[in-house]
C-alpha cells in the first residue's frame, strides 16, 4: 500500500536522490524556525511601531493647546481667542471648563482635590487643519504680545524627534530581517553543497541516463522547499503563541495601538506570519535551485 | 550512429589510454568490443557515452558532432542511449520498479505509461516478483536483469553494456547475448565490451579489438558476420 502510494506521487514532488535522509533534513527546518520566528516578531515590531507613530501623529497634527496664566481678564481672553480664530490653518479655539481641567488632571491629582481652589492656568484647545503650514513660532510672538507668559504647547518638534528615533529602530528591525534572510540562504548553500558532494555518484548517473540539469535541480528545490515551509510554519507558529502569550499584557498596559489591541486578531498579522512561512520556503527553494545548477555546470 | 575518428584519450600528463581509435556503428548493428582488462574498453565506451572528452580525434553521435554539442544536446544524446554498467551502478534506496523507471521519469514520460511498461519489461526479464524490492536484496545476476531492464525500457538507438557476461557462467553469459539479440531485432545498435575473445566469437557479430589502447579494424579480429 505504501509502495503504491510512492509510485503514485507526482513526477515534480519525486525525489530520486535520497535527500529525504540527509542529516541536514533534521535540523535545518529548525535553523529555519528561529530565524522565521525572529523575522516575524520583527514584522511584528515594525506593525506596532507604524501603528503607534499614525497614533500619536494623527493626535498631535490636528490639536495643541495653549496655557494663560489665570489671572488674566477676560477681554485679553477674548482677545487671544479672536487671534488664534483669525490665523489660517486653525479650525477652532475654546476655553476649557474648569470641568474639562479637572478631569484633565485628575489623574495626577485624584478626585478629592477642588481643583477650582487651585490657580491653574486657563486651558485653550485649538483645533488645527492638519494639512494646514502654520508659522508657530510667528503666532507664539503674537499672542505673547497679548498675554504676556502666554505657552504654546507644540508637541510637533517632539514628534519629529520621536519619528527620527523610529525610523532608526525600524531600519534595524529591516537590517534583521535581511540578516535572517542571508543566513537561511547561507544555511541553504550549505546544505546544498552537502547533497550535492554526498550523492555525488547518483547525480553522475543521473546525468549518464541523460538526465538534465534542471532535473536534477527541481529535486534539491522541492526537498529545500520543503524544509523551508516546515520551519517557516514552525517559526511562524511560536510567533503567533507568542503574541497569543503577549495579548494580555497589551491590554493589561492598555496600550492605544490596534496590534495591542487585536493582537494575534489583526489581519496584517496574520498576513505577516503567512508570508513569513512562504517565504522562508521560497528563499530556500530559489537559493538551492541557483546553487545546485551552478554546481551542476561545473560537472561533466 | 556512432563515428569515431583518430580519437585519443591521455589523463593530464599519464600516457595515453586510447591512440587514433577510429570505429563505425552502423545503425542497427550488433558489436563486440573485445580486449583484455586495461586495454582500454571502458574509457572507449565512456567516450562513446559522453562520459568522458576524448583528448584528440571527433566523436559524432547520432549525426552531432559531440566536441561542439552544447551540454543540453549531450544529455539529449544520453536519453538515446541505454547503458549496462560493468558495477550495474543500482540505486541504492529505490526500489526495483523505481531503478527502472528511472530513465523514463528522466524523459518526462507519463507516469501511466511507466506504471504500464516497467513491470511489464521486468516480467518479461523475470524479475515480476521482485518490483518493490531493493537491489541490495537482489543476487547478482538479479541485480544485473534489472540494470539491463532500466538500459532497455526507453527502447534506446544505442545499447551499451560493459562486461556484461563477466561475472556469470557460460550459459548465463549466452542467455544474456540471445536479450541483447532480441533487443537488437527491434532495431537497437548495441556494443557489449568483453574481456572473453572466445566468447564473443561463438557469435557472427561483428568484432573489434582493443589492444594496449590500439583498435584493430581489420583482419582476424574485425571479421564481418
Amino acid at each position: 500500500m505504501i509502495a503504491a502510494l510512492h509510485f503514485h506521487l507526482p513526477q515534480r514532488l519525486r525525489l530520486d536522490l535520497p535527500l529525504r535522509r540527509d542529516a541536514s533534513g533534521r535540523f535545518l527546518p529548525w535553523i529555519i524556525a528561529l530565524m522565521v520566528y525572529l523575522a516575524a516578531m520583527g514584522g511584528v515590531g515594525l506593525i506596532w511601531l507604524g501603528d503607534t507613530l499614525r497614533q500619536w501623529d494623527a493626535s498631535l497634527a490636528s490639536a495643541l493647546t495653549l496655557q494663560v496664566p489665570p489671572d488674566i481678564s477676560q477681554p485679553r481672553l477674548d482677545m487671544m481667542l479672536g487671534a488664534l480664530r483669525q490665523t489660517k490653518g486653525i479650525v477652532s479655539a475654546r476655553v476649557l471648563q474648569a470641568d474639562e481641567t479637572a478631569k484633565l488632571l485628575e489623574p495626577w491629582l485624584g478626585k478629592s482635590v477642588a481643583v477650582s481652589d487651585l490657580p491653574l492656568p486657563h486651558l485653550i484647545d485649538v483645533q488645527i487643519d492638519p494639512s494646514a503650514t502654520i508659522d508657530y513660532a510667528a503666532l507664539h510672538q503674537q499672542l505673547d504680545t497679548i498675554v504676556p507668559g502666554a505657552q504654546l504647547d507644540n508637541d510637533r518638534h517632539w514628534l519629529v524627534t520621536v519619528r527620527e528615533f523610529a525610523l532608526r529602530v525600524e531600519g534595524v528591525i529591516t537590517a534583521g530581517v535581511l540578516v535572517v534572510t542571508v543566513l537561511i540562504v547561507a544555511i541553504i548553500i550549505f546544505a546544498a553543497r552537502i547533497g550535492l558532494a554526498i550523492h555525488r555518484s547518483v547525480i553522475e548517473l543521473l546525468h549518464l541516463l541523460g538526465a538534465q540539469d534542471a532535473y536534477i535541480a527541481r529535486q534539491f528545490q522541492v526537498h529545500a522547499l520543503t524544509l523551508g515551509l516546515r520551519g517557516g510554519v514552525i517559526g511562524a507558529a511560536a510567533a503567533a503563541l507568542t503574541i497569543v502569550i503577549l495579548g494580555p499584557a497589551g491590554h493589561a498596559l492598555e496600550l492605544p495601538v490596534p496590534i495591542a489591541t487585536y493582537g494575534i486578531l489583526d489581519w496584517r498579522v496574520w498576513l505577516l506570519l503567512i508570508a513569513a512561512a512562504l517565504a522562508a520556503g521560497g528563499v530556500a527553494m530559489v537559493t538551492a535551485r541557483i546553487i545546485v545548477l551552478r554546481q551542476l555546470a561545473r560537472m561533466p | 550512429m556512432v563515428r569515431l575518428e583518430n580519437v585519443g584519450k591521455r589523463y593530464g600528463a599519464d600516457a595515453e589510454i586510447l591512440h587514433d581509435v577510429s570505429l563505425t556503428l552502423d545503425s542497427g548493428g550488433f558489436y563486440f568490443l573485445t580486449g583484455v582488462s586495461g586495454a582500454g574498453k571502458t574509457t572507449l565506451l565512456k567516450i562513446i557515452y559522453l562520459a568522458e572528452t576524448p583528448s584528440r580525434g571527433v566523436v559524432t553521435l547520432f549525426d552531432t558532432d559531440a566536441s561542439t554539442a552544447d551540454r543540453v544536446t549531450h544529455n539529449s544524446m544520453r536519453r538515446r542511449i541505454g547503458i549496462v554498467f560493468q558495477d550495474f551502478r543500482l540505486v541504492d534506496h529505490l526500489s526495483v520498479r523505481d531503478n527502472v523507471a528511472l530513465p523514463l521519469r528522466i524523459a518526462g514520460a507519463p507516469e501511466r505509461e511507466i506504471r504500464e511498461n516497467v513491470p511489464e519489461l521486468l516480467g518479461w526479464m523475470g524479475l515480476e516478483d521482485k518490483l518493490d524490492f531493493r537491489p541490495a536484496t537482489l543476487s547478482g545476476g538479479e541485480q544485473q536483469r534489472v540494470a539491463i531492464a532500466r538500459a532497455i525500457v526507453r527502447r534506446p538507438d544505442l545499447l551499451i553494456a560493459d562486461e556484461p557476461t563477466g561475472n556469470v557462467d557460460d550459459e548465463i553469459a549466452m542467455l544474456l547475448v540471445r536479450v541483447f539479440e532480441r533487443i537488437n531485432r527491434l532495431g537497437t545498435t548495441v556494443l557489449i565490451a568483453t574481456h572473453d575473445v572466445a566468447f564473443a566469437r561463438q557469435f557472427s557479430h561483428r568484432r573489434y579489438h582493443l589492444d594496449r589502447g590500439a583498435l584493430s579494424t581489420a583482419g582476424e579480429d574485425a571479421e564481418v558476420a
